[in-house]
């Protein structure tokens, strides 16, 4: 049924909640696993300045350290968990709007489901922040399966 | 004007409660407004088409920028509405003067070749506060530089408020809200519209809506010029060079030196221009983005080059406004002459009283506008990434989500432009002055810290802290003195002469850049010496050795320290 199995990821605690979930359905199928790093240029343009962006579009992301760091090191705990799994892994870093990048990256490379995290945010919070799962739900035809994060502590 | 300072003429301005230049034609204006309008859009639509394109894989080699489009990008960014309106306004009320701003804001671009653009580019970081942060071992140190630079870019952009304001009142005139004078409701309506663009499109500031604004606001500028002085009767192909005839016909206010400013007031407020401009957190982010360091040297040749074209124009133009206001309206020195107001918008005045069709004067006034916004843009994003990035991100919440720093940089941009329309409802000081604080701000705090911390290994997080905290008070000791910002005995300040004298806000750099560099060299070696990674990293900014594109200094040394320990193990 799910022959590739896609799972972006920011590195937070809300994402690797997802990421169990998405390693321990493509064992059960054999699927191959997609993690996706999204490197938000909103954020990069606000957080970094936009000459960052330019240097983003560039393909400079080699000589953008941190950024590359907090990318690899994002993807690379997919890589470990599924690897402990005997998963196959295939890890992507991407630049763009979140939600568009994921929805694209689904079709073209033929993801049959799409596995997120969630905040489960409500009120002003959503209305603040939103939420790149919800965007990419309306974004995609592709299956999604979201993992609602409910903060222990 | 005497020389005690320009701020002393000013200061007699709050009497004068609406800004109003006078010979303006304030009206609305068909043409001027949709030229105005569309010109916003277009780069509205530029920020857009930039935004939507996804790099699907950032590993390939995309287009790199080359030199002459990053020199357009780094005129554009440079030149506010101070350039624009600013410089020929201080040339036409103070004559001589006026020329420290051209030979200051572009010295000041030596200095950042030569000492310190190609060592940042190996450093390695993203933004200043990050530099100093890093380099000092100190999260104080970057909550410092940034709130130093968020200081900056609301000083800096209450001048571009003021320009727009200004230039606004002739495109669209007065609108009569109750309450409100006419200057400040344009400075308020283009001030919202700027802040707008900005937390809509964060990429307003990217280098192809640089170019396009550049290649705008210099066609502006030199067609008005040209056409100014071809109708008026002043010069015909090179008015930059013709105007001298007109030197001997101006009153000598304007030509005789030092007759609008001191001798000392001339050396201290280019002083603070050169070292501000190095100090400048907008302008160096720029040199973080060029493929190599020779890029990064032949960009800043042809950014000079394009700022000069503006700069050797400006003088030209305050030279052809003189005369027509001296003409056409009254006096230009003495009683009453010309306002701040007035001089503020000499670039437009000249247009109009030179008798050009008002689409013609609308074009001269858009690019002021495009001057303002695309500067304003870049200082907004500067401030809003020391919040987000250097502020939020890294000490109070290490764990920040990507959409928590979009929604943290787009309320301090809300914050930074909210505070800028507020303090710019009523400005006491011409768009230039306004702008040379934000200099001596940058030039007194950042500059020392920056130089030492690239050329002195030893500087160390105490030296830095004591520095840039001695140096923000520096910095304000004449500000309020001056009455700046309107807090002290109502706008007055506190009127000490001596102080008003040697140490004029507008050139503190003067005096503060020695103390600032004398604290921080004192209380480093005083106090112990920086780590030893601390000083590999400084040497390794300026080794001989090439470094290779993707890595930074910070990657050597770690790379260096662990060869050595796994020597010693040996």
């Amino acid at each position: 049924m799910y022959k590739r199995i896609l799972i972006p990821t920011d590195g937070s605690d809300v994402a690797e909640a997802a990421i169990k979930q998405a390693v321990d359905l493509a064992s059960k199928y054999d699927a191959e696993l997609h993690a996706l790093y999204v490197v938000d240029t909103d954020a990069v343009a606000y957080g970094l300045g936009a000459e960052q962006v330019d240097r983003l579009q560039q393909g400079k992301f080699g000589e953008m350290t941190e950024l590359r760091e907090e990318a690899e090191s994002a993807t690379q705990f997919v890589h470990d968990l599924a690897e402990e799994n005997g998963v196959d892994v295939v890890e992507h870093h991407a630049g763009g709007q979140p939600h568009q990048v994921i929805a694209n990256h689904a079709e073209d490379n033929d993801i049959d489901l799409i596995v997120m995290g969630s905040h489960g945010r409500s009120g002003v919070r959503r209305a603040l922040l939103g939420s790149v799962t919800e965007r990419t739900l309306r974004s995609t035809h592709t299956p999604v399966l979201v993992v609602d994060y409910q903060d222990v502590e | 004007m005497n020389g005690a300072t320009l701020a002393a003429d000013a200061m007699a301005l709050p009497l004068q409660t609406e800004l109003l230049p006078e010979g303006l034609n304030i009206s609305f204006k068909l043409l001027p407004a949709i030229l105005v309008i569309g010109m916003m859009l277009t780069f509205l639509a530029a920020g857009f088409l930039y935004k939507v394109a996804d790099s699907d894989d950032m590993w390939v080699a995309g287009r790199s920028i080359g030199n002459v489009e990053n020199g357009m990008a780094i005129g554009a960014n440079w030149m506010s509405a101070a350039s624009y309106l600013g410089m020929a306004a201080l040339i036409a009320l103070s004559g001589v003067y006026g020329l420290a701003f051209v030979v200051g804001w572009t010295t000041g671009y030596f200095i950042l070749l030569i000492f310190l653009a190609a060592q940042m580019r190996r450093f390695g970081k993203y933004t200043a506060p990050d530099f100093i942060g890093d380099r000092f071992n100190s999260d104080t140190a970057r909550a410092i530089a940034a709130i130093t630079t968020f200081l900056i870019g609301f000083v800096y952009a209450l001048g571009q408020a003021r320009g727009m304001g200004l230039v606004g009142l002739y495109i669209l005139g007065d609108p009569g809200i109750p309450g409100v004078t006419g200057y400040q409701a344009m400075m308020i309506v283009f001030m919202v519209i700027t802040i707008a663009y900005l937390s809509l499109s964060g990429m307003l500031g990217a280098t192809k809506n640089m170019v396009l604004q550049y290649v705008i606001l210099i066609g502006a500028f030199l067609v008005g010029l040209l056409v100014t002085g071809w109708t008026a009767g002043f010069s015909t192909i090179l008015p930059q060079l013709e105007y001298g005839v007109l030197i001997s016909e101006l009153s000598a206010e304007f030509s005789a030196p030092f007759a609008g400013g001191s001798y000392y007031l001339w050396i201290a407020t280019c002083f603070s221009l050169i070292f501000g401009t190095c100090g400048l957190p907008h302008v160096l982010v720029r040199f973080y983005t060029v493929e190599n360091e020779r890029v990064a040297r032949w960009s800043t040749v042809w950014g000079l080059f394009f700022i000069c074209l503006l700069y050797l124009s400006a003088p030209a133009f305050a030279a052809f406004g003189t005369a027509l206001y001296g003409s056409e309206i009254g006096a230009v020195y003495g009683d009453p002459g010309m306002s701040s107001a007035a001089g503020d918008v000499i670039v437009v005045l000249a247009a109009q009283l030179a008798g050009l069709p008002s689409w013609l004067v609308g074009i001269v006034a858009a690019g002021g506008i495009a001057a303002a916004v695309a500067t304003t843009a870049g200082l907004f994003i500067a401030a809003s990434s020391a919040i987000s990035h250097d502020i939020y991100a890294t000490i109070i919440n290490e764990d920040a989500t990507q959409r928590q720093q979009v929604l943290v940089g787009r309320l301090s941009i809300i914050a930074i432009g909210a505070l800028s329309i507020v303090f710019a409802l009523d400005p006491q000081q011409p768009v230039a002055a306004l702008v040379s604080f934000a200099f001596s701000l940058a030039a007194i705090v950042l500059f020392p810290m920056f130089f030492l911390g690239l050329w002195w290994e030893n500087t160390n997080r105490q030296g830095a802290l004591s520095g840039m905290i001695v140096g923000l008070i520096v910095w304000f000791i004449p500000m309020f003195n001056e009455g700046n910002f309107g807090l002290i005995n109502g706008g007055a300040g506190w009127g000490i002469d001596v102080l008003a004298t040697w140490m004029p806000a507008i050139g503190s750099g003067l005096v503060g850049v020695p103390i600032v560099f004398a604290v921080t060299i004192v209380v480093s070696l005083v106090t112990d010496e920086p780590p030893e990674k601390t000083k590999m990293l400084v040497r390794q900014c300026h080794s001989p050795d090439p470094m290779d594109r993707d890595v930074t200094a910070a990657e050597i040394v770690a790379q260096k320290t662990e060869d050595r320990v796994t020597s010693d193990d040996d």
